[in-house]
């Protein structure tokens, strides 16, 4: 017991000495950490030995200790009032002074517009895959059911740098390649970047963004292609935007549609409409029924499964969202043009 | 290609409002692009397919206008004034090559008198936007708009030996053309001859030696059919591209030469010729019918909805295709040779979705069984990049992925350029091999446009080969110049700097949880001497950052100091991430000491923390450099360094003279290497 009343007298001069020493707040934290810490502090472990006590000694010790607790906490409490800085009483500032501005980056607004669209896909189960932009000719037409040498190959007009490897012209190499690799059920969409031998004009571009989706499952018919495309559309747009399938021709689907939208720029009543040149539609779409060939040239039977497919330019329809006259306006980079979009 | 609805009267009596039309047009696949009121006639502009060469003829589109409506084609008379000369006293047709014409019919007329065509001819020639220029020629562009089979017109007298041969070209050989430029043939390029020389680029353009002219009197008429990928070979080859090549490339009716030769003979009976009797036909092999199975379940499993079977027998009957019932919903269909779209029953599919008309079609939403979904790690650590790159004030941009070649000299590099071979201009004649490129062009653009600032980055490939491989791959780049943001009373703009940027690229690197990252000093050739960063993970250059080289920012006339970085996507992607782990909170609390020193300015920041780091201080839990400034208070080429030591134990406080201890240890060391000295007012 005598030793305990030591070492309390002990502990007394060790925290004055050490109190002496503090110049700043910091130090001073860091004796009253020292002491008063509730799980280790020294305090803490003097209590602790108030245990070994006897019980008639205990009431005394244990008020020496207590003073002593006090003592330091009156002490630092003092020291901290000490070192804290004044509070000052809030200035009275012109509250109508503007906020500080807060400055963040905008996405480009091509890119802005194909995540609106994977996002609509990725709730009906899609998944998105991508591919290289450097294909063969195989992957890009003749899997595809572009005879060699058909006419057809001159809507995709292509940038080539060998007779066989070109600049695809379009996501559809995609397609093959998971076909490929994976059997039905698949449902994929393939955004990227798509390349044509064209000379840059308001409307066409020798470089822009498509996005491509198959379906090919069993019992997949037209009415389903009809209908995802008419909620893709309805998202995208507007639930009572007016939609139109008519028949058209790629050589990878059989029957083809193109899907046209309604004018929404002047409804379709405008004789020269910039948008629609006054027939009150614009085709958004192209797609159809997986060709058969296409099927059998990545093993997949005809017979048994079938399945649509569907792509669409993100920039041309980005366009018609966003009302803006001139594809160039994407790759320019302006970006009076692009920091827009930080808002969408 | 335009259509007049005056001529489609010729082929069926058509009575409706022009916008009906339309519609009606529209919804079978004939899309009417435009049209137009002319002369008292209407002109509509269909946009044809690359498969459906019989819709580039007056006739082939009043025959889906006819089914459409259900309408009768008329029967088409083709009256004739005839000589008493038989024609194969007067020609000699051979066939030598006929894998490139399987078929060849000719005609001949005597006695036409040349002169201008009848009004109702002219009117019809103009309504197809060409010039009228004789009656022969302009009968000839009249069967050819008429019936999709285009035909030629030979002045008889001038065919040497009065021999046709039909004859692939010897190499060497010319051709005067129509449009008076001299031709070289070669060996794969099909010919008209005569016994002389070659007269006509089979299918594509006639010679001007054969050529009809005011003084012809008899004529020959050429009706045939050549191999479509023959004529579009020759057509590109030669780079003639005419109406005839335009069909014959997509394939041409081989049961029609007959029928349309013998309607030119018709028109020329009109304007006094004598027709010899008997028509040339050769036909050496006779193509046979195609027969297509069609079975009704498969036209409702693939349109989804159930079409009567007398619609489809009638339908199909009406576009000219025979129908045998084999059995109960299955048919043997036969393919007419004008359809060389339809070779199997999906293609009779589309034919019944055609004309039943696609609005009718239900929308379904199809049953959506669960699969596995591809998963694409790539794309999602893209977005989580975009995310921070925007919340770093950098504005994203994507450029054209071609290249100028003299722009690319500039950025010299390992990576040898892929050049494409037919690019849409010089300028854009490789495919990038950096995005630095794009990303100083729009430097400049915005600059050049009042931009104060300008901070954007842009994700996307750069290309390269490798001996014959082409290889594209994955970059991120970012470039900074100036201060973005506006200027405010209580916050600066952002300003550009190497260091804001190196900041970006350790978030970056530590958000995408690639923590054991290094920068090196090393000089990189897109970076001004001694004033780059190349950027290192687990051994291997993931990127690299600095101010551009003066002479790359020369080439962009860009005069002020630009900041760029550009790392290796694909590479960093390819790299296992850290997993993320969590670690217990420590609950005893922290001694922090203050240090600040006097230092030569010369001691890179990299050898004070390796120094420190060696020290191996237990309980040094870390340490930063919170300030550091020269100046008045501090002699010359010295400089005030600022630390703040934060030390913790994780099982107990720690003690003021524990961490004095390792205070003294770090002073001493600093002092030691370095030369350190503490600065006045010293532990603070
Ligand atoms: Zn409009």
């Amino acid at each position: 017991m005598e030793n305990l009343k030591i070492e309390i007298q002990n502990k007394r001069k060790a925290f004055e000495n050490a109190l002496a020493k503090v110049k700043d707040k910091h130090s001073l934290q860091d004796i009253r950490n020292e002491y008063l810490s509730r799980q280790r502090g020294i305090i803490t472990g003097i209590f602790e030995q108030l245990k070994h006590v006897k019980p008639d000694e205990k009431p005394e010790i244990g008020k020496l200790i207590n003073d002593f607790k006090k003592h330091v906490q009156e002490r630092v409490q003092a020291l901290q009032e000490k070192f804290a800085a004044p509070k000052k009483a809030l200035e009275k500032v012109d509250l109508t002074l503007p906020g500080e501005k807060k400055y963040w980056g905008a996405p480009h607004p091509i890119l802005l517009f194909q995540q609106k669209i994977e996002n609509i896909f990725l709730r009906m189960g899609f998944s998105i895959v991508d591919g290289p932009e450097i294909e063969t000719d195989y992957y890009n037409f003749g899997a595809l059911n572009f005879p060699p040498h058909h006419p057809a190959r001159d809507d995709w007009d292509t940038l080539y740098i060998t007779d066989d490897v070109l600049l695809r012209t379009h996501t559809s190499p995609v397609q093959i390649r998971v076909m490929e690799k994976r059997k039905p059920p698949i449902r994929i969409i393939n955004p990227g970047k798509v390349y044509r031998k064209e000379a840059p004009d308001p409307t066409h571009l020798p470089m822009f963004y498509q996005v491509e989706g198959l379906v090919v499952d069993l019992g997949i018919t037209f009415a389903h292609l009809k209908g995802t495309l008419e909620y893709f559309l309805k998202t995208l747009f507007h639930e009572k935007i007016k939609i139109r399938f008519r028949p058209s021709f790629f050589p990878f689907t059989e029957p083809s549609a193109e899907v046209d939208i309604e004018c929404t720029v002047c409804g379709g009543k405008s004789e020269d409409c910039r948008v629609c040149g006054g027939g009150g539609w614009i085709e958004i779409l192209g797609s159809g029924m997986v060709d058969p060939q296409v099927l059998k040239n990545v093993n997949i039977d005809p017979e048994k499964y079938s399945g649509f497919a569907f792509g669409l330019g993100v920039d041309r329809t980005a366009m018609f969202a966003y009302q803006i006259p001139d594809m160039r306006y994407f790759y320019e980079n302006d970006l009076r043009f692009i920091r827009q979009f930080s808002l969408k | 290609m335009k259509i007049s609805l005056d001529w489609i009267q010729n082929y069926i009596d058509v009575d409706l409002p022009v916008s009906r039309l339309v519609e009606v047009l529209d919804n079978i696949g004939l899309l009417i692009e435009d049209w137009e009121e002319k002369n008292g006639d209407i002109i509509l502009d269909v946009e044809t397919y690359a498969n459906r060469p019989d819709t580039l003829g007056h006739m082939g589109i009043a025959r889906e206008l006819a089914a459409a409506l259900g309408l009768a084609l008329k029967e088409q008379r083709l009256p004739l004034t005839e000589t008493n000369e038989n024609i194969s006293d007067l020609i000699d047709v051979q066939i030598w090559d006929e894998d490139l014409c399987p078929r060849y019919c000719g005609m001949i007329v005597k006695n036409i008198k040349i002169g201008p065509s009848p009004e109702w001819l002219i009117k019809k020639i103009e309504a197809m936007e060409l010039n009228p220029i004789n009656n022969v020629v302009d009968v000839t562009n009249y069967v050819l708009f008429a019936t999709a089979q285009p035909i030629h017109a030979f002045d008889l007298d001038k065919i040497a030996g009065r021999k046709i041969i039909i004859r692939r070209a010897k190499q060497g050989e010319k051709l005067l053309s129509l449009e008076a430029k001299d031709v070289d043939l070669t060996s794969e390029m099909l010919v008209i001859a005569d016994e002389e020389k070659p007269v006509a680029l089979a299918g594509v353009i006639g010679g001007e030696n054969t050529a009809v002219s005011d003084s012809s009197q008899n004529v020959f008429i050429e009706s045939a059919h050549f191999d479509p990928v023959s004529v579009r070979k020759t057509s590109k080859a030669t780079g003639i591209q005419t109406d005839a090549a335009y069909r014959f490339e997509r394939g041409a009716d081989v049961s029609f030469p007959p029928k349309a030769a013998r309607m030119a003979a018709s028109l020329f009976s009109q304007f006094g010729g004598k027709v010899c009797k008997g028509i040339v036909d050769v036909y050496p092999k006779p193509r046979k019918i195609k027969t297509v199975m069609l079975r009704d379940h498969r036209v409702t499993s693939l349109l989804g909805v159930e079409i009567d079977n007398g619609f489809i027998e009638k339908t199909l009957a009406d576009l000219g295709f025979q129908m045998e019932n084999k059995q109960p919903g299955i048919w043997q269909v036969k393919i007419p040779h004008f359809r060389i779209d339809i070779e199997r029953e999906a293609d009779l599919v589309e034919e019944i979705a055609r004309f039943y008309g696609y609005e009718k079609i239900p929308i379904q939403l199809p049953p959506l069984r669960s699969l596995e979904p591809i998963l694409d790690p790539k794309k999602e650590r893209i977005q989580t990049l975009r995310q921070l790159l925007f919340h770093y004030g950098f504005d994203e941009v994507v450029n054209f992925s071609f290249m100028d070649p003299e722009k690319e000299k500039k950025f010299t590099s390992d990576l040898d350029p892929i050049p494409i071979r037919n690019p849409i201009s010089t300028k854009a004649a490789f495919l990038r091999t950096t995005l630095l490129g794009g990303l100083l062009e729009n430097v400049a653009w915005n600059t050049n446009r009042g931009a104060e600032g300008v901070h954007i980055f842009e994700i996307g490939n750069i290309f390269h080969m490798d001996n014959e491989t082409y290889n594209e791959h994955l970059r991120l780049s970012m470039v900074m110049t100036g201060s973005v943001g506006e200027r405010h009373w209580k916050e600066k703009s952002k300003e550009g700097s190497f260091f804001h940027l190196k900041g970006t690229c350790e978030a970056l690197m530590a958000q995408l949880r690639y923590g054991s990252f290094s920068f090196q000093e090393e000089n990189h050739p897109h970076y001004q001497e001694g004033c780059s960063l190349v950027l290192h993970f687990k051994g291997e250059e993931i990127g690299c950052l600095g101010a551009v080289d003066q002479k790359i920012l020369d080439a962009y006339l860009l005069k002020q100091e630009v900041w760029a970085a550009e790392i290796n996507l694909s590479l960093l992607f390819e790299k296992q991430a850290q997993a993320f782990q969590f670690s217990a909170v420590v609950k005893y609390p922290s001694v922090n000491r203050d240090v600040s020193f006097v230092a030569d300015n010369n001691v890179a920041f990299e050898k004070i923390r390796e120094a420190l780091e060696k020290l191996h201080l237990p309980y040094l839990e870390k340490f930063t450099l919170y300030d550091r400034f020269a100046g008045s208070s501090i002699p010359q080429d010295k400089v005030s360094l600022s630390f703040r030591f934060i030390f913790r134990r994780p099982d107990r406080t720690l003690q003021a003279d524990e961490v004095d201890v390792f205070q003294e240890k770090i002073i001493d060391t600093l002092k030691a290497r370095f030369h350190f000295q503490l600065r006045e007012g010293g532990e603070n």
